[in-house]
């Protein structure tokens, strides 16, 4: 029962945020094709979702770079 | 999940995705162009241009068709245009026969007010890259393959999810190990890219292929509904005076209210049979824009002879299009499929450096194990 729980607790935390960004984009698709014009700017927003994910990925990794290479320096 | 498993989804995602990759990459490069042909047209300067004009009165159909032949002597006109983001512009389509093949016909542009010819439409780079993109200059048979290959891109795309699960079950969402090999890094940014971006990779890749299949589902198309549509006209010969076009246009419009003309299709063209003219009507919304209705007019007399929904799968196929275009959601909506097109296109190309880093990881080790097998000579 705990391993079960366990289990679905750890499927969620895989799987949650590739789902909502998933579940996102169908609905943006959907919507700029559906809603006019207001359907278009959810569209940019939910669509264009992984964008910023990847380049918040990216940007974050540059900056923890950047923050061991300082210490490294100021260390020596 | 059992290793036997991992191991037999993992054999389908190497496989589809390799076999599938170098056209994969092909179909991602000339698509990102493709996304602003309209743009890049503009600037090439391929792009006809409306005149200015204070008047607003429109040319009839009638005079633009006669100006499109005067325009290309001894051809025969195959369908005239209206594009609804162009208002200013009506296409003509020229070609030797009015069952011409699609790479000879002509298409030209002709000022909606004055019906000045503006010059040809579809020429220049970007339809080679065009060309590429959808059949690789081999017809219908490359548009069937690449089809094939987008059916591969789709497996390996389900594949790759199912084995997202044991290759991330042990690490927060969005992890890059950068401290271990690079291997391992690129292993990170292939699974996290190719799963933020696997709802927009299944939607363009799934439409692409059914817009292969488009020729197929015309022909399914005119090989029923058209037909039973023309049934009642067997036997009758191709027109000898074909109709006025502004009178098809007109009785076309009373025949779908609300309606406005998106295309005309000459009798004997693929689109409707020898003996009728075929207005395709389109909506004024976003969606009804996409979704055509085919009113069938004799070709002689312009009078409506059947007019009827089409048919789901091409319903399907016709909205397929602008998902698999992205040109639906203004130039934003461009961005972000050229970027997500971008994205794709590294999770490609990371793909295959795993495939070629991990064998080049095997060799040496099988390398070793053979030498420990084989019998040390005396």
């Amino acid at each position: 029962m705990h391993g079960s729980s366990d289990r679905a607790h750890l499927w969620i935390r895989v799987f949650a945020a590739p789902m909502l960004l998933a579940a996102a984009t169908i609905i943006g698709l959907l919507a700029a094709l559906l809603w006019g014009t207001v359907g278009q700017y959810v569209a940019w927003v939910t669509v264009g979702a992984p964008v910023p994910v990847v380049s918040w990925v990216w940007v974050r990794r540059r900056t923890k770079k950047n923050v061991r290479f300082s210490r490294a320096t100021r260390g020596n | 999940m059992k290793a036997r498993t991992v191991r037999i989804w993992s054999v389908v995602h190497t496989w589809t995705s390799l076999i599938s990759t170098l056209f994969l990459l092909l179909l991602c490069l000339t698509g990102l162009p493709l996304i602003f042909h309209h743009e890049i047209d503009e600037l090439l300067g391929y792009a006809p241009q409306p005149e200015a004009h204070a008047s607003a009165a429109r040319a009839t159909p009638q005079v633009v068709a006669d100006a499109a032949l005067a325009a290309d002597p001894g051809r025969v006109l195959q369908y005239v245009s209206w594009d609804k983001d162009e208002p200013g512009l009506v296409m003509a389509f020229t070609n030797g026969a009015p069952d011409g093949a699609p790479d000879n016909a002509t298409v030209r542009a002709f000022d909606a007010v004055s019906a000045k010819l503006l010059g040809p439409v579809g020429v220049g780079p970007m339809l080679i890259v065009l060309k590429l993109h959808t059949d690789m200059f081999a017809g219908q048979a490359g548009k069937l393959f690449l089809g094939a290959m987008g059916l591969l891109f789709v497996v390996a795309i389900v594949s790759g999810v199912v084995l997202y699960w044991p290759f991330t079950r042990r690490l927060r969402f969005a992890t890059i190990r950068d401290s271990a090999a690079r291997r391992v890094r690129w292993l990170d940014w292939h699974n996290l890219i190719g799963v933020v971006t696997v709802a927009w990779a299944l939607v363009v890749g799934l439409t692409g292929v059914v817009n292969t299949w488009a020729e197929l589902m015309l022909n399914q198309w005119k090989a029923t509904e058209l037909a039973s549509m023309v049934a009642p006209y067997a036997g009758k010969p191709p027109p000898v005076h074909l109709a006025s076009l502004d009178n098809v246009v007109v009785r076309a419009m009373q025949a779908a209210p609300g309606m406005e003309v998106a295309f005309i299709a000459f009798p004997g063209t693929p689109f409707t049979s020898s003996h009728h003219f075929a207005a395709f009507m389109r909506g004024d919304t976003v969606l009804t824009s996409r979704l055509l209705k085919p009113v069938l007019l004799d070709g002689e007399t312009g009078e409506v002879a059947d007019a009827r929904a089409l048919p789901l799968y091409l319903q399907a196929l016709l909205i397929s299009q602008p998902l698999h275009f992205g040109d639906y959601g203004g130039m934003p909506l461009k961005v972000i499929w050229a970027a997500l097109d971008g994205l794709t296109i590294v999770v490609i190309g990371s793909g295959l450096y795993l495939w070629v880093a991990r064998r080049g990881k095997r060799a040496p080790a099988k390398a070793d194990a053979f030498a420990r097998r084989a019998p040390v000579p005396s």
